[in-house]
């Protein structure tokens, strides 16, 4: 004990004596941050809905490249072949070496969770559950960082080995991409990785229902931390010539794969796969098969509604009554309203989310963020002093950006576009969903047509903007534009968007679309034309 | 059975004083066999050397008998217990100096010397080791910045940090400037003056004459004599070496026909040559001298030395 002890002091001593090990374990971590805070600076709730995916990154760095380069480096300069002349057993230079690890994790993801505190982040909503969820999570990738040690010869092996595991992680392991925008099979593959459950557990304790609802995420993570280790533990090598400590040595690794294929098999099996998945991005890609549950009737609500139960959706955004009737009185339910995404600023008012009649004991806990103000019960009743009052037009994304572009009154497409384009405006004003009788569907459905070729980078996209401007002012009366904009800015995921599914008859291509996304687009592009109709664009803005 | 007990105690004692027993020791590399039925007892107290030139398998049947390398066959005892079945027990009794000295960049004298203390149940106060290996000044050093000689005196303190009844020294001196390797010898006299046995590898013969008691001299995976230096060199057929300095130039080919001489290089005046017959050729030389009328200035023979004998030895062998 005193050994694994001391060891565990040194490893730790050691570590924050190197430069290069504070770099990767600390700075790193806060860029990814930093990047994040930059790519996703439109949302409302800053950082929250993106902290799972941060933590995993930074402990999957830590394990992949941080574990394994220590121990790898070490063994290479022969200091554990000096351990080995000492009585000290295997396990308890492992246990330590893990131990060190862990702790190092865990000041990083703390620092981590400062930092995105300090730029806004509501506090997590299950603290404790969090913490427990990260020594799952780091018990999974630690396990993985060990048989990467056992694995490879030399650093440059480590370095070799970790981009093999890291990269695929980020891009289809469900970290950095979204899975509802990997292909089908990709999807499939994903259910394979640790990092996908790594992500959804520690987001599900920071803006979901907490550790309870993680039972799959956590299982998984035991048993390929499980797998890892007992791989990593049998292939212990004290020298870097000791190939394998036996010839069967080798085999071992095969546990480790063994575990990954019985949590993506099992994934499979159980149905956890893209259509049915929990994550906000799978609900809202397959809308009809994700219903959104709803409280049982009695039963206090929970604080955030039926969101925090199905997906890790910041508990900020709640649903208003409105939302609530709208989507209990739907045969096939909306889409969860993970309107996590909206671009619309910070201090915009979330919609209140308990139930005026509920008992002051059964209301939302203190962490959960309510409206401080009531809003209005309908787009009907929708004032400029709610519009003033609710969203600011500053901090808008740049017209000639890459999100929500819309081209300036002086600007010419090129030839292929302009013939789009032109089709477009000659057949927008017949186009049915255009027509559709309830306003602000109408609406919502005419925002789509400028959304989607941004979501998709079309070239027409700046045009098809300014086109969508044009005809709704056109067709919808001032008063009821503002109005629906207004409604759509603060409720994206409401309504329909089988519009998008009609853009063929105005040319667009049939390819899928990240429905999510293109709601939230849909919604920036409203708060851009209400800028505009009200006169309350900033300087300089077009 | 009284003469029964008397020899049963007499292999009792004869076991107790022996620090390190190997016995048919055998290690193989894929197709390469370094140690080949390598047998050899350490006494209690004595500095023993395993000699041989690199890649012999002296490093190899060290780091068996240490528990660092598993054997293939053989039997190994050391402090009385057999190290492949108490490999723990072994490692609490004994300390090592491996070849390589391998630490953490920024680990200070102090630290490792606390850290390894902390693998032993005996331990010496490091504050003492640091005294003892002259590194009191470096102790908060990192050990990226000490000397090589300093990093050396570490890993010999490390070595004593659980106060050893055996140490094995692997080419301690190894890359050493001759002052380190003076200061370590004297290290390493102080141990066997201090009661503790130690078993050295070395390829540097003076080395292994000047330190150890007995030597045992390993050439491609096999002990190919063993016993002390003195004992080697009054075995050994080697030749000893004659140097004849003359006040005129000689003929070689007036000598070239003496009988017993063997390389001989003549340069102006000075003429070298080894004989294995001492006696009867250098007297056979000076009758050749004198008869030319030649004046003598010097004359040297010397015996061989281990060096000597560990060539002809391990020349033999490979020959073999």
């Amino acid at each position: 004990m005193q050994a694994a002890l001391q060891q565990l002091r040194i490893s730790l001593t050691l570590h924050y004596r190197n430069k290069m090990a504070l770099i990767y374990s600390y700075l790193f971590p806060l860029i990814f941050l930093l990047a994040f805070y930059v790519l996703y600076r439109y949302e409302r709730v800053v950082l929250a809905r993106h902290m799972g995916e941060l933590l995993t990154v930074s402990v999957l760095g830590g394990a992949c490249f941080g574990l394994p380069t220590t121990m790898v480096s070490e063994r290479e300069r022969g200091v554990w072949r000096r351990y080995r002349l000492a009585p000290i057993a295997t396990a308890t230079l492992v246990l330590s070496v893990i131990a060190a690890r862990y702790l190092i994790l865990l000041t990083a993801g703390l620092l981590q969770l400062a930092v995105a505190l300090a730029m806004g982040m509501p506090w997590p909503q299950h603290p404790v559950d969090l913490w427990i969820v990260f020594t799952f999570v780091s018990f999974a990738f630690i396990g993985l960082g060990l048989v990467m040690a056992m694995m490879a010869d030399n650093v440059p092996a480590v370095q070799a080995l970790g981009q093999c595991i890291f990269l695929p992680m980020l891009i289809i392991g469900g970290i950095a991409v979204p899975i509802a925008t990997l292909p089908d099979w990709a999807q499939h593959l994903s259910q394979f990785f640790p990092g996908r459950y790594a992500v959804q557990a520690l987001q599900a304790c920071i803006v979901g229902p907490g550790l309870g609802k993680t039972g799959f995420e956590l299982l998984a993570l035991v048993i390929i931390g499980t797998g890892g280790t007992i791989a990593g533990a049998k292939m212990f090598r004290w020298d870097a010539q000791q190939r394998f400590a036996r010839r069967s040595g080798k085999a071992w690794i095969s546990v480790a794969v063994l575990a990954w294929v019985i949590v993506g098999v099992l994934a499979e099996s159980r149905g956890y796969t893209p259509a049915s998945a929990r994550s906000s991005e799978d609900s809202v890609a397959a809308p009809a098969a994700t219903p959104a549950p709803t409280p049982e009737p009695g039963a206090p609500a929970p604080a955030s509604a039926s969101v925090q139960e199905c997906s890790p959706i910041p508990p900020v955004l709640t649903l208003s009554e409105a939302e609530k009737k709208a989507a209990a009185g739907k045969a096939a339910p909306a889409p969860a309203p993970s309107n996590a995404r909206s671009t619309i600023p910070n201090d915009l008012p979330q919609v209140e989310a308990v139930p005026p009649e509920k008992p002051a004991a059964e209301k939302a806990p203190a962490n959960t963020v309510t409206l401080p103000h009531p809003t209005p019960p309908s787009w009907q009743a929708v004032t400029v002093a709610d519009i003033e009052r609710d969203l600011v037009f500053d901090r808008l994304p740049s017209d000639s950006g890459i999100v929500t572009p819309i081209a300036r009154d002086e600007e010419e497409p090129d030839p292929d576009t302009s013939e789009h384009l032109r089709f477009i405006q000659e057949n927008l004003p017949s186009w049915q969903p255009g027509k559709v009788a309830d306003p602000v569907q109408r609406v919502r459905n005419m925002l789509y047509v400028a959304a989607v070729p941004d979501v998709q980078q079309q070239p027409i996209e700046r045009f098809a903007a300014q086109a969508v401007f044009y005809q709704l002012q056109q067709d919808i009366p001032k008063d009821q534009l503002i109005k629906a904009l207004y409604w759509i800015a603060l409720h994206p995921t409401e309504g329909d968007d089988k519009a998008v599914g009609d853009l063929w008859a105005l040319r667009f291509t049939n390819d899928p679309v990240d429905l999510e996304q293109t709601r939230e687009r849909a919604a920036i592009y409203g708060v851009k034309l209400l800028g505009r109709l009200l006169g309350k664009l900033p300087r300089g803005a077009s | 059975m009284v003469s029964d007990r008397k020899s049963l105690a007499v292999v009792f004692c004869k076991a107790a004083m022996q620090k390190v027993v190997v016995k048919e020791l055998e290690k193989r590399y894929d197709n390469v066999l370094a140690a080949q039925r390598v047998s050899f007892a350490i006494e209690d107290g004595e500095i023993f050397g395993l000699l041989g030139p690199n890649g012999s398998g002296k490093t190899t049947t060290l780091e068996c008998v240490i528990g660092l390398r598993q054997p293939d066959a053989g039997y190994i005892e050391v402090c009385g217990l057999d190290a492949r079945r108490h490999p723990k027990a072994v490692k609490e009794k004994i300390g090592a100096v491996l070849q390589t000295i391998a630490l953490q960049d920024k680990i200070t004298p102090r630290e490792a010397l606390a850290l390894f203390a902390s693998f032993y149940k005996r331990t010496a106060a490091a504050s003492e080791l640091l005294d003892r290996f002259s590194l009191t000044e470096k102790a908060d050093a990192s050990f990226d910045s000490l000397s090589a000689g300093q990093r050396q005196r570490l890993a010999v303190a490390l070595a004593f940090v659980n106060n050893p009844e055996l140490i094995f020294l692997d080419e301690p001196t190894s890359g050493l400037d001759p002052q380190s390797r003076r200061d370590l010898h004297g290290e390493i006299v102080r141990m066997k003056r201090d009661g503790h046995t130690v078993l050295l590898t070395t390829h540097n013969i003076d080395e292994a004459e000047q330190l150890c008691d007995r030597i045992a001299i390993i050439d491609s995976g096999r002990i190919i004599a063993s016993g002390p230096p003195r004992d080697l060199i009054a075995a050994s057929t080697s030749a000893q070496s004659v140097l004849l300095r003359t006040a005129q130039p000689l003929d070689p080919k007036s000598l070239a026909v003496i009988p017993g001489i063997e390389d001989l290089v003549c340069e102006n005046s000075t003429i070298t040559f080894r004989t294995k017959t001492a006696g009867p050729t250098l007297s056979a030389v000076m009758k050749v001298v004198n008869d030319l009328g030649v004046e003598v200035l010097e004359l040297h023979a010397r015996k061989a030395r281990l060096e000597d004998v560990f060539l002809a030895l391990t020349a033999e062998d490979s020959q073999q």
